[in-house]
């Protein structure tokens, strides 16, 4: 299948557009189409349980007559299927009542340069996921016996859209995750390291295995801790997991309809206020090295480097086509990939300078609480620390925390330097978050949680 | 109370022994076999029939990973199509659909799995993907050797199975449901404080056609739709708002369950909940009792008994993600975890009407069941697949497979999967009044809201849409910014008195995520009301 590892080549994604096009009677016509390989390779209790790859491909087609559109996606390419997909799109659309929000198909545009696509992900055999699992299996057994379950993901393909008014874009990509946890045989305890990229060769499989392990070793025998208002290290991969969730609010729309922390009492948005420790900045730009996305929407509009928060003041907020053009704004892309930029504070210097406060390595179950105050609710999980006196003094049981986001970013003491994470909660290879570790003030670890 | 949709039975479980269930399908395959999709379709084959090339094409693919060194092998080829019709206040937003169609083949070698799929519905691409999963099988086999022993099942050569349903939603007209949709988003925005609103029918179907090396040949149809509403209020001065969403549950049923929740005639109440809120007295936390509405406790369920009942979690299989569980070791646990009172009857199906886990066969051949997962309050068994059923079974005495083998589509390798699991009500058929009667000092908790629970299934924190004051036995006041949360075991064990069949509700999650790459399961989960004593309660303000 691995031919199919690249998705479809631009000269024959950019033939199969034309195609659809060709057979479209509507008014104007946009397609995007999706296609690649996924490989993957699953270990627990120190066997590989499964492993598996898929090769797919998918057109949608949007049709519209006036105001009126619909879309419809398929997997199947040839002329009678890909005829009868857009026919259905056209006759969905002229029974659809009109969309007022409808903007018109995008022309020919200017995208900047991003290589995304990396041999070492998409030629990746079974048998070098295998062997880098069994690396990780063994290592855990030669830490104590200890039981290994993980992961290794990699995604491999390409992205093209296309307009009846003249647009076409193209972008291949790689990406690939592995993360593993590691147990002691007695469950007593649990520990996890994993990295996530677009090149396979940024993967260090080695230090994940090693620190899954050590971070298993040392959470054994955790006690519990009152709950309460910390001083809290977030390792880089929790920052990750709640900044992914600041994403999706970084949004004009809702913002200006008062139904957002981002909104301001009585109308519009909170665009030039400093909102956050001055030290914050926070920007996503698509050719970010190892994180690199697609320059473009599934619109074709261009997407640059865009800074949200600089000097902890929000600067920007997305604004849709059509949201830019009823406030008479320039619309703007909303996120695809999110870098919460460093400071100069090692890890190592957080916990020397902390009297009381405790190391989290990860989240879970991150649901939200309070969308007037970005406030989520979720659990830490797979080795948590008490600091006393700038040492790490203890495992902890694990916490549920209950804080608002927007008060993390304002209790910032102390940040570190940035590293692409495994920011999903299902370690799948996702929207890349490239963040620091970072020392909080005052984190609301709400009640204690037994789960190991 | 929420709508109650027709042709739901208020203990569904009841009306479907073996006999009449398959007497059932039989029935819905044949009305649907007088009414082809393509007469209101004509242009995308959607559903076709398992033609003769399908059938050939899946034996040789199972031929092919049979030959290539497979133990045991599946194949599924299926398609998927799915429509979603989406408002913002009057303004259609969304009209689309999608379909998928493939094969994915699985094969066991030794102790190790392999998996590959294709979209490429010829004997070449198809021979490859069969060889590609034996060949991964065999070569991770190699690294790690180990074995798996299979739970008996018997073949079933010429099965066939679907969804009962009356209406095919493919049937009615986009126009007809962005029509719905305006409708009672138009009630819900007459409602003074209401400022939006967004709804949605998603309507899905499936055909899967199942081969196994058993020498089963199961050919099955499913239909599923998830209507909803979201609407939300803002305060005069701008500095509140509240929403009432989850207005309604998705079903395994048609068109006729849109119609029976009637979205139009009930959005003006949902509507006044979401402003009704807005002034509402903030709760004020601490330690209450508290009265489930089903609308909020079947997620309830879902997280503190469904997932930990799990046998690969809880044997450490979803351990880098979904976590284990605190049900576990088994050997410590079936016959002797006390879960709740002795009242308390969980029961798993893939069999109950309306249920979205509710199916003829699972993907691994094995015929739709029904059993107890709590009995009198009691931990007596867990959900299984054909690899898991032997690791338990002299602990059980069940020595089949409780068929929870599910993978979602023909690009995602099967395992274990949710069944419906569902909390049954009452003997005594009490009302909800009669429930809210036994509290003296409570909140009640309707819809369901946030949620989030730790992965071993101990800590929970949940929300909910509409939640009430309770004085005395009576409703007295509206509250908000309710969160429940506690410890399961001590949660469960704290269920005082739950309704009888008149308050049974099913509810559903269609996007129950699990495994890596992860897959989504949609299930459903019955259960009447319930009161618990003494819970905590958070002010999440």
């Amino acid at each position: 299948m691995a031919a199919d590892r690249k998705g479809l080549t631009r000269d024959d994604a950019q033939a199969l557009c034309n195609r659809v096009l060709a057979l479209s009677k509507a008014d104007e016509a946009r397609v995007n189409v999706s296609s690649g390989w996924r490989g993957y390779t699953r270990v627990a209790t120190n066997r590989i349980t499964s492993a598996g790859g898929s090769e797919s491909v998918s057109v949608e087609i949007t049709s519209v007559f006036g105001k009126r559109q619909a879309s419809v996606s398929t997997t199947e390419i040839d002329d009678v299927s890909l005829e009868a997909a857009v026919r259905e799109s056209e006759r969905l659309a002229q029974l659809a009542p009109e969309s007022p929000e409808r903007m018109p198909e995008l022309g020919a545009q200017q995208y900047g340069e991003v290589n995304a696509y990396y041999d070492s992900t998409g030629a990746m055999t079974t048998q070098a996921r295998a062997e880098a699992a069994a690396a990780g299996i063994k290592n855990a057994q030669d830490a104590g016996l200890f039981v290994a379950a993980g992961y290794m993901d990699a995604i491999a393909g390409s992205d093209a859209v296309a307009t009846s008014a003249g647009l076409f874009a193209w972008h291949p990509q790689t990406s690939v995750a592995s993360t593993l946890t590691v147990r002691t045989p007695d469950n007593l305890s649990s520990g996890w390291a994993g990295d996530e990229a677009n090149d396979w060769m940024q993967i260090e499989s080695d230090r994940i295995a090693q620190t899954a392990s050590a971070k298993a070793a040392a959470w054994r025998s955790a006690t519990e801790l009152d709950p309460g208002k910390y001083t809290c290290i977030l390792e880089p991969t929790a920052v990750g997991m709640l900044m992914l969730r600041l994403a999706f609010d970084l949004n004009a729309r809702p913002a200006d309809e008062g139904r957002s922390y981002f909104g301001k009492p009585g109308g519009g948005n909170r665009i030039g206020e400093a909102l956050f420790d001055s030290r914050v900045r926070l920007l996503s730009d698509p050719a970010w090295p190892d994180a690199e996305t697609a320059p473009f929407t599934e619109e074709g509009q261009p997407v640059g480097r865009t800074v949200w928060v600089d000097k902890g003041a929000l600067t920007n907020l997305a604004y849709s086509r059509y949201w830019a053009d009823k406030q008479g704004r320039a619309p703007l892309a909303g996120p695809s990939n999110l870098i919460l930029e460093g400071g100069s504070d090692s890890l190592e210097s957080m916990i020397a300078s902390t009297e009381r406060g405790v190391l989290i390595t990860r989240f879970w179950y991150i649901r939200g609480l309070n969308p007037r105050t970005i406030a989520y609710t979720g659990l830490t999980r797979d080795g948590t620390f008490l600091i006393e006196n700038g040492k790490i003094s203890r495992p902890v049981k694990n916490f549920r925390f209950n804080q608002s986001i927007a008060d993390m970013l304002k209790n910032v003491e102390m940040i570190g330097s940035t590293t692409r994470v495994a920011a999903g909660e299902d370690s799948s290879a996702g929207m890349p978050i490239v963040v620091p570790a970072l020392k909080i003030r005052d984190f609301g670890l709400a009640s204690v949680s037994d789960a190991i | 109370m929420l709508p109650r949709p027709v042709n739901l039975p208020a203990m569904p479980r009841a009306a479907l022994d073996r006999r009449d269930f398959l007497k059932l399908s039989a029935a819905a395959a044949a009305s649907m076999a007088v009414l082809p999709n393509s007469a209101t379709t004509p242009t995308v084959s959607t559903h076709p029939t398992a033609d003769a090339n399908e059938r050939d094409l899946i034996l040789y693919a199972l031929d092919q990973v049979m030959a290539a060194g497979a133990d045991y092998a599946d194949v599924r080829i299926s398609r998927h199509w799915s429509q979603g019709v989406g408002v913002r206040e009057e303004k259609l937003i969304e009209a689309s659909r999608s379909e998928s169609y493939g094969i994915g083949v699985r094969a066991l070698v030794g102790g190790s799995w392999g998996f590959s799929a294709t979209r490429k519905m010829d004997r070449e691409n198809v021979a490859a993907v069969a060889k590609e999963a034996a060949e991964t099988a065999a070569a991770n086999n190699k690294i790690v050797p180990g074995t798996v022993e299979l739970a008996p099942v018997k073949s079933y050569p010429h099965a066939h199975w679907a969804t009962p349903f009356e209406i095919d939603p493919e049937s009615i007209p986009i126009e007809e449901k962005a029509e719905l949709l305006f409708a009672a988003s138009r009630a819900a925005l007459r409602v003074p404080g209401v400022k939006f609103v967004s709804g949605r029918i998603g309507s899905a179907k499936e055909r899967r056609l199942t081969a196994t090396s058993d020498g089963s040949l199961i050919d099955q149809r499913y239909v599923r739709i998830s209507p909803n509403l979201d609407i939300t209020a803002i305060a005069a001065d701008g500095r509140d708002f509240q929403s009432r969403g989850s207005c309604v549950e998705p079903s395994a049923m048609g068109w006729e369950y849109v119609l029976a929740c009637d979205l139009p005639g009930n959005a003006a109440r949902w509507a006044e909940e979401a402003v009704m809120k807005l002034g509402a007295k903030p709760v004020e936390p601490g330690v209450w009792d508290l009265v489930v509405h089903p609308s909020n406790l079947w997620l309830t369920i879902h997280e503190n008994i469904g997932h930990p009942t799990e046998l690969d979690r809880a044997l450490g299989y979803e351990a880098n993600y979904a976590g284990t569980s605190f049900v576990s070791p088994p050997e410590t646990m079936i016959g002797k975890l006390r879960y709740g009172p002795e009242f308390m009857q969980i029961i798993g199906d893939r069999t109950q009407a309306g249920g979205c886990a509710t199916t003829g066969w699972d993907d691994e051949g094995v015929p739709a069941d029904e059993w107890h997962i709590i009995q009198d309050g009691v931990f007596v068994d867990y959900q299984t697949t054909r690899e898991q059923a032997a690791w338990i079974a002299p602990l059980t005495g069940v020595h089949r497979s409780h068929g929870c083998a599910y993978g979602m589509d023909w690009k995602s390798m099967p395992f274990q999967r949710m069944p419906n699991v569902s909390l049954m009500p009452n003997p005594k058929d009490l009302s909800e009044d009669d429930v809210i009667a036994a509290c003296d000092r409570g909140v009640y908790v309707e819809g369901r809201g946030s949620y989030s629970i730790d992965q071993q299934r101990y800590n929970f924190q949940f929300g909910g849409q509409v939640f009430w004051e309770i004085r005395n036995g009576k409703k007295v006041r509206p509250l908000r910014d309710v969160a429940y949360y506690g410890r399961t075991p001590e949660f469960w064990n704290s269920l005082a008195l739950i309704g009888g069949e008149q308050t049974y509700f099913l509810g559903a999650s269609s996007s129950d995520a699990k495994g890596q790459p992860v897959q989504l399961n949609a299930v459903s989960h019955g259960c009447p009301i319930a009161l618990f004593r003494n819970v905590n309660i958070l002010n999440t303000a």
